[in-house]
């Protein structure tokens, strides 16, 4: 396994465990602009989820 | 990369963990639904007290003409508790018991802050939100489905661990997204588990692990009993149990001049789980989001309404107490609600197909059933 492929699996998964952890902490931290981090930091792991879910990608590129 | 036979290890643990687990989490994730709102649907079913509006700075009844109300509709009932709302004080909630650690047979009465009159008898042991409480959190089963729910969220933590871990081998040849739609459905669902699972990891985590530090709540508290109030009211040892309470007003305004600036989440009654036999507890909450949720208890003689002691909570409250938001989703308004309620239905997804993928994977004949994990690394 090269390095390459390490990032091709685990680059979106850490950015939204991150984004989402981030997101949890925010909303719970404060009031006003805190609980728009909040819902951008657990909504956009969410919306992926649905997105790619209902969508899809297709097949990879030849 | 890991060793086939590491990889079989996960499996397995991936496997066994998810089984067990799986049909309570089921039961959580759909009693959990409702859950969310359950202010908005008491709201709906017209359980939700609601104080009807007076001028504003209208004059407040002192909280002994309260207690006189709420003894008025159960005359052979103590009181427990007194409490209110975060965003309400229009209402004092005053729970009433035979005892003060009765479990059983509590009564409510919800009295108006500003007038003394009472509003309404919230049902606490009946209707809608009471079963699916009680469903979610016990079972039915009381402190034994407590920690046994504990223990089937423990066992789901280690389910995601291991998940995570077969993600990779899983995802070798597969673009962060791609779901295989057309080549059979098992495999559709096998992406979609992966997918779905890998994308609301740390939510899944924090609410599992925050659900099941919330099932030691009893133990956390009744610890924080044995340890920091024994501290406090130490001179009382051994004093006979009080026979008449002195004014609650009076123990209340003094802890009220400790603490300025912070609003009253509780008041604990002499005897019950939150206080000592001879002080009332009261706890405040702070004004910030984070500190409303963290309460700072004052100690007050129930007798002569002199403050005996006050602490901040130890770190292991403030962790039970930190667990509950980020359980129940009750922060940062109402998108967040709803963010939770699509990541609970995407979990109850995760877990359906999840069941699926073994039930599948239990038909197949004897060669394919080789561990697919193990199999896509091949």
């Amino acid at each position: 396994m090269n390095n390459n492929s390490n990032l091709n699996v685990w680059g979106w998964p850490i950015v939204l465990a991150v984004l989402c952890a981030v997101g949890l902490f925010c909303g719970l931290w404060g009031d006003g602009w805190w609980d728009w981090a909040g819902w951008i930091g657990v909504g956009v792991p969410t919306a992926m989820a649905v997105w790619f879910g209902f969508r899809g990608r297709g097949a990879p590129r030849p | 990369m890991l060793s086939t036979r590491t990889l079989r290890v996960w499996s397995w643990l991936h496997k066994w963990t998810s089984l067990v687990s799986t049909l309570f989490m089921l039961v959580l994730c759909i009693t959990g639904l409702p859950l969310i709102f359950h202010h908005e649907i008491g709201g709906w079913l017209g359980t939700e007290v609601v104080a009807p509006e007076l001028p504003r700075g209208a004059q407040r009844v002192s909280l002994d003409r309260v207690m006189e109300v709420a003894k008025q509709r159960f005359p052979t009932k103590g009181g427990m508790f007194v409490s209110q709302e975060p965003d309400d004080d229009k209402i004092w909630y005053v729970t009433m018991s035979d005892t003060p650690t009765s479990e059983t047979d509590l009564k409510q009465v919800a009295v108006d802050a500003r007038s003394g009159a009472a509003l309404a008898e919230p049902k606490l042991d009946r209707g809608l939100i009471y079963v699916l409480y009680t469903l979610h959190v016990e079972l039915f089963a009381g402190t034994a489905g407590k920690l046994f729910l504990g223990f089937m969220a423990l066992l789901m933590l280690i389910a995601i661990v291991s998940g995570v871990v077969l993600y990779a081998p899983f995802m070798r040849k597969l673009r962060f997204g791609e779901v295989r739609r057309e080549r059979s459905t098992r495999l559709k669902w096998l992406d979609l588990h992966n997918l779905l699972g890998i994308a609301t990891l740390t939510w899944a985590v924090v609410v599992g692990a925050t659900g099941m530090i919330n099932t030691w709540a009893d133990l956390v508290v009744q610890y924080w009993r044995n340890d920091q109030v024994a501290e406090m009211v130490a001179p009382y040892r051994g004093l006979p149990p009080l026979k008449e309470l002195g004014s609650l007003e009076k123990a209340v305004a003094a802890a009220r001049a400790q603490e300025p600036g912070m609003r009253i989440g509780f008041i604990a009654f002499p005897g019950t789980a939150f206080s000592s036999e001879h002080h009332y507890g009261v706890f405040f909450r702070g004004s910030e989001p984070l500190t409303s949720r963290l309460f700072k208890p004052v100690l007050v003689d129930a007798v002569t309404g002199e403050v005996t002691a006050s602490r901040t909570p130890p770190w292991y409250l403030s962790a039970l107490l930190i667990s509950q938001p980020l359980h129940f989703g009750d922060y940062a308004g109402a998108p967040m609600q709803w963010i939770w309620f699509v990541l609970d239905l995407i979990t109850i997804i995760v877990l359906g197909s999840g069941l699926y993928l073994w039930w599948v994977k239990q038909r197949a004949p004897k060669p394919a059933r080789r561990s697919a994990a193990v199999e896509a690394v091949r």
